[in-house]
């Protein structure tokens, strides 16, 4: 499952030439009474055999290229396209898109469009069903499915709309790769996926058949980039910044991909500081292991090994954790007793959980899907009854993780200005407005309409709502980084300053464990339906074994922290 | 945009506006049953026009042939599989008020959804379903007063809990933002640009 | 065990006894079918008691409106109804509000028996199979039904986001006021939905014509052809009772 070509330019080897898989031909596209094309011209072909990675910031038209693919823009979704677009050499116009189900798998960006709101089983075997696969094959591929992105057979009669956002995603992704196509397409596969259940995507693209194209777009670069064959950029404008095998883009680009606010791998990174203190290897690594153990095959000397140090060391102080404050003796501003949480209308999934969060506390919720940290979430601001315990405290703010849920007026503005309304400021409100519109990069997008957002725009959007609001004294955030880029994620950081500045609690649901190393000096884990442990995140996720239980992984920098210990 | 043939998205809005007014239509029987049992038959004209409702949201949002008849239908039918007190005789009932609006958007070729056709396709199904319970009740054997007084109510009742409700939400509707990319919002974007 | 029958003969019969009951205007019929379903869902179906008769409340109170019909308006009644039924018991003064609220009952808990005993989804899959509903329209219908439950997941949403808003806890259960407000962030809500699932489906192959594998569908067994057996014989002894004014001399006749 798990073997994967460490060094991918192999990858890139003359057998996987082919013929071109997918290409799209000066493609344009334009929603409808939109003032700018929301992508293109792009001109960019996948062979088959093809593992590409396609990066762009929030907003430049990843997804519409995705849904241009097999004809959905225009035909499905209302827009005005120009150029072409061609699937295995046949021009895309010319078909309905349900003729291409059976070669191209689509895994959308919002699990809701990929998935029909049947039950697990119903949804798995929809794409087989519509490919009149004999019944037998059908019930085999469901099962393949279901184990291939590692979700257990009892959630067969389930209905999706029960699922945790995680196990949605995964649901879809199974529902995906059931009909084996060709071609697979996914658009943010790894948003809300827990570490473990993203390597699995990783490890299934890592085996992706090699006569087989994928065409993946992700935020989460980590663990994703070592087994793409190629890296395609972006830009703002709908253009290609980029292209070419990923080594070569994150080390010639990383100027271009920070300035345009485009995640790069913490590979990237480390090699930067290693190339600053001339110790780089010459082709760039792609994991900060690979890149570690690349150092060590060097043998360095110990003038190098001071040189290492330093640039490991100002690696590691750009990524690594504050100094844990004490929380002080300051009353609580939440505090859960002996609680019991469960899902509205679903059964009690964490109990027993009794903390405290004090006023300036960052506190990192992790567990594995479905481990019941939203369910937390909500808990923790007293949105949701508890099942058993008691809860003291004010009610506090959450953003959902699906940021659809907390849009109610008709424009991006009228959102802020509810949200501002609600806050029960008066004075200034215009002006505060306007900052935050700023503060969060959404002045372009004010008079567009809450759903006609990209979903990175989304969730930004649901994230100014809430800082918008300044009245509850704990702000609970809910995956806050899926789906957005560097820029977007800086804006969070930026929040989440303010936020501690202003003397509230934040409670911060995450999957991204660097994240979490990096904003929250504690963290809770939770696994098998209760708080696993409750400490310093620094130390909490550096515990194999908690790790290992709760079904979670280290960071991605641990092995620099690791080898700053062993040439302390 | 404008093609007579039904889209998998207009089938499936079809389908979504019946299931939530099956679930509506559920709530409101037992509004009327109570109210009924109270304040005597007359009250069945009165409410009725709230039956009405999803054929007229439908074919103001899709603004395609059938759009209502089938709403109306689909709503009784999910009813029904919900349980429904009125039992199968409700599909019945349905089709017959779907038709009743139907006719009246046929009279304009589908074309004019304003709210003066809204609220006539209100009436069109009021009087549907008045012949309707006529033949089904036996109001022959009522006394002709009475009987003015039913046809009156439930023709306002049509206009108003049908046409003018029905009218008033999807505007509400159309704020939200999701009927982009419809007929309707076609027909608005282009009158408006 | 109804739940173990196919869905259509089970469809077929249901809509056979809901044509008897309306046609039919006698009242021993009516509470003869009432009971018997009652006895059904009880004995068969293993429902409880108490739930039957909770389940009955809007029927009987459906029927009520009738017997209040019947009896404000009773010597007009009276005689039309007459004219309806042959029941020995026209004599009686509002029998016939009596009869029309025993049809209401007999009715609703036949219907109530289908819903109870049948699952939806495989109630379509049925359909789809026979013909009856073309694919693209049996999985708008599949995923409206499956909406309905999720209604009150996305109720519960979207007073969580106005809860915060507002900065005031939601109630327990909405009053009517809130529901009503609720009604068309619950609509956009199933439209949006729908908007995906449409996008979800043509992605995934779902197109009109062509052949297509049902997977799960139920299917036809001896049981069936026993159950719509049992089940005309029953209806026929009924309506012969009814047509015989119960004399079971009569009866015996015609059996
Ligand atoms: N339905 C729509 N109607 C109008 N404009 C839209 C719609 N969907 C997206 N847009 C706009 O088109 C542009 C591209 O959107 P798209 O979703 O393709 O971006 P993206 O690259 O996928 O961003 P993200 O990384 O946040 O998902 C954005 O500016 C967005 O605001
Ligand atoms: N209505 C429901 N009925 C049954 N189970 C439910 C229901 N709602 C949620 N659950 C279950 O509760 C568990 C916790 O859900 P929750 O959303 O809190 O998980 P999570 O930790 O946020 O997962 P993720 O990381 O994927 O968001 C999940 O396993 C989910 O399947
Ligand atoms: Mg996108
Ligand atoms: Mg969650």
């Amino acid at each position: 499952m798990t073997a994967v070509p460490q060094q991918p330019d192999a990858a890139l080897a003359p057998a996987r030439e082919h013929s071109p898989a997918l290409a799209f031909e000066g493609f344009e596209a334009r929603y409808p009474f939109a003032r700018s094309a929301a992508v293109g011209p792009v001109d960019l072909a996948v062979r088959a055999g093809e593992r590409v990675l396609l990066l762009g910031p929030s907003g430049s038209g990843k997804s519409t290229l995705l849904l241009a693919l097999t004809g959905l823009v225009p035909q499905a979704v209302p827009a005005e396209t120009a150029g072409g677009v061609r699937l295995f050499g046949a021009p895309v116009a010319g078909c309905r898109p349900s003729d291409w189900a059976g070669r191209v798998g689509q895994f959308f960006q919002d699990a809701d469009q990929t998935l029909c709101g049947m039950r697990v089983e119903d949804e798995i075997a929809f794409a087989p069903e519509n490919l009149a696969w004999p019944e037998p094959q059908i019930h085999a591929a469901v099962k393949k499915a279901l184990a291939a992105v590692g979700l257990p057979q009892t959630v067969r009669r389930r209905r999706s709309a029960t699922l945790s956002g995680g196990e949605k995603q995964l649901v879809a992704l199974a529902a995906t790769i059931a009909a084996d196509p060709e071609l697979l397409v996914a658009d943010e596969p790894t948003a809300s996926l827990s570490p473990r259940a993203a390597r699995r995507f990783r490890a299934l693209l890592a085996d992706w058949p090699a006569e087989r194209a994928a065409l993946v777009v992700d935020h989460r670069l980590d663990g994703l980039v070592d087994v793409v064959d190629r890296v395609i950029v972006l830009g703002d404008d709908g253009l290609i910044v980029a292209d070419g095998p990923p080594h070569v883009v994150f080390r010639r680009h990383c100027a271009a991909l920070d300035a345009r606010g485009i995640w790069t791998p913490l590979a990237a990174d480390l090699d930067r500081e290693l190339e600053a203190g001339g110790l780089a290897a010459e082709t760039m690594p792609l994991t900060v292991a690979a890149a570690l153990d690349a150092l060590d095959a060097r043998g360095l000397d110990g003038e190098e090994r001071g040189r290492a140090r330093t640039a490991l060391a100002a690696f590691v102080s750009r990524h690594a954790p504050p100094p844990a404050r004490p929380a002080g003796d300051a009353p609580p501003v939440v505090s859960l007793e002996a609680a019991a949480c469960a899902p509205f209308l679903g059964p009690v999934v964490v109990s027993q959980v009794g903390l405290e969060i004090r006023p300036g506390e960052v506190v990192g919720i992790l567990g594995a899907n479905g481990a019941g940290k939203s369910t937390l979430g909500f808990a923790l601001a007293g949105l949701l009854r508890l099942k058993a315990g008691r809860r003291v405290g004010a009610m506090g703010a959450v953003s959902f993780q699906n940021p659809e849920a907390q849009f109610s007026a008709g424009s991006v503005a009228a959102e802020i200005e509810t949200a501002l309304a609600s806050g029960g400021d008066t004075g200034g409100r215009a002006s505060r407005a306007a900052r935050i519109l700023r503060d969060w990069d959404l002045e372009r997008l004010a008079a567009r309409h809450p759903f006609e957002l990209s979903q990175g725009e989304k969730r930004r959007l649901a994230l100014a709502c809430l800082a918008a609001d300044e009245r509850a004294r704990l702000v609970v955030l809910d995956e806050p980084l899926a789906g957005l880029d560097r820029r977007g994620a800086a804006m969070v950081e930026a929040a989440v300053a303010g936020y501690v500045r202003a003397g509230r609690a934040v409670a911060i649901v995450t999957h991204d464990m660097d994240f979490a190393l990096r904003l929250c000096p504690r963290c809770l884990v939770l696994g098998q339906g209760r708080v696993l442990a409750d400490g310093a995140g620094a130390t909490l996720m550096r515990d194999l074994g908690l790790m290992q239980r709760a079904g979670l992984e280290p960071p991605q920098i641990a092995p620099a922290l690791d080898w700053l210990e062993r040439h302390a | 945009m404008t093609s007579p043939r039904w889209t998998q998205r207009e089938i499936l809005i079809l389908a979504v506006i019946g299931a939530v007014f099956a679930v509506l239509y559920l709530g409101w029987v037992q509004v009327w049953l109570v109210s009924q049992a109270v304040f005597g038959p007359v009250t069945m004209d009165i409410a009725m026009g709230f039956w009405f409702i999803a054929s007229i949201v439908a074919a103001a949002i899709i603004r395609k042939p059938g759009a209502a008849f089938l709403a109306e239908v689909l709503a009784a039918a999910i009813e029904l599989l919900l349980g429904s007190p009125a039992g199968l005789m409700l599909v019945v009932s349905a089709a017959i008020q779907g038709a009743g609006a139907e006719a009246v958007f046929a009279a304009t070729r589908w074309r004019n959804y304003s709210l003066p056709v809204l609220m006539a396709a209100g009436v069109g199904a009021a009087l549907a379903s008045f012949a309707y319970t006529w033949v089904r009740f036996d109001y022959g054997a009522l006394e002709p007063g009475l009987l003015v007084l039913m046809f009156t109510l439930r023709c306002l009742s049509g206009a108003l809990l049908g046409g003018l409700l029905g009218h008033v939400v999807v505007e509400a509707l159309y704020r939200t933002g999701v009927l982009s990319g419809l007929k309707i919002d076609h027909d608005r974007r282009a009158a408006a640009a | 065990m109804l739940s173990w029958l196919h869905p259509l003969p089970k469809l077929a019969v249901a809509l056979a006894f809901l044509l008897a009951s309306i046609l039919v205007f006698d009242l021993v019929f009516q509470i003869a079918l009432s009971l018997g379903m009652v006895l059904v869902l009880v004995v068969f179906e293993r429902v409880p008691v108490w739930k039957v008769l909770l389940l009955c409340v809007p029927f009987a109170l459906f029927g009520f409106g009738f017997l209040t019909t019947s009896l404000l308006f009773r010597q007009q009644a009276g005689v039309a109804l007459d004219a309806a039924g042959q029941s020995l018991w026209h004599a009686l003064p509002f029998s016939a509000g009596l009869t029309l609220f025993f049809r209401a009952l007999a009715g609703g808990l036949v219907s109530m028996a289908f819903a109870l005993t049948t699952d939806p989804g495989q109630l379509v899959r049925a359909l789809m199979a026979c013909r009856l509903l073309p694919p693209r329209f049996a999985y708008a219908l599949f995923s409206a039904l499956e909406l309905v439950p999720d209604l009150a997941g996305a109720a519960n949403e979207i007073r969580l986001a106005r809860a915060m808003r507002t900065g005031r806890r939601p109630r327990r259960i909405p009053g009517p006021v809130e529901i009503g407000a609720l009604v068309v962030p619950l609509l956009a809500f199933a439209v949006r939905r729908a908007g995906r699932a449409a996008i979800a489906m043509e992605a995934r192959g779902l197109a009109a014509g062509g052949a297509r594998t049902i997977i799960n569908l139920p299917r036809f067994s001896r049981r069936d052809a026993v159950f719509v057996g049992l089940a005309g014989l029953v209806l026929a002894m009924l309506v012969a009772g009814a047509r015989t004014g119960w004399s079971l001399s009569a009866l015996a006749g015609a059996a």
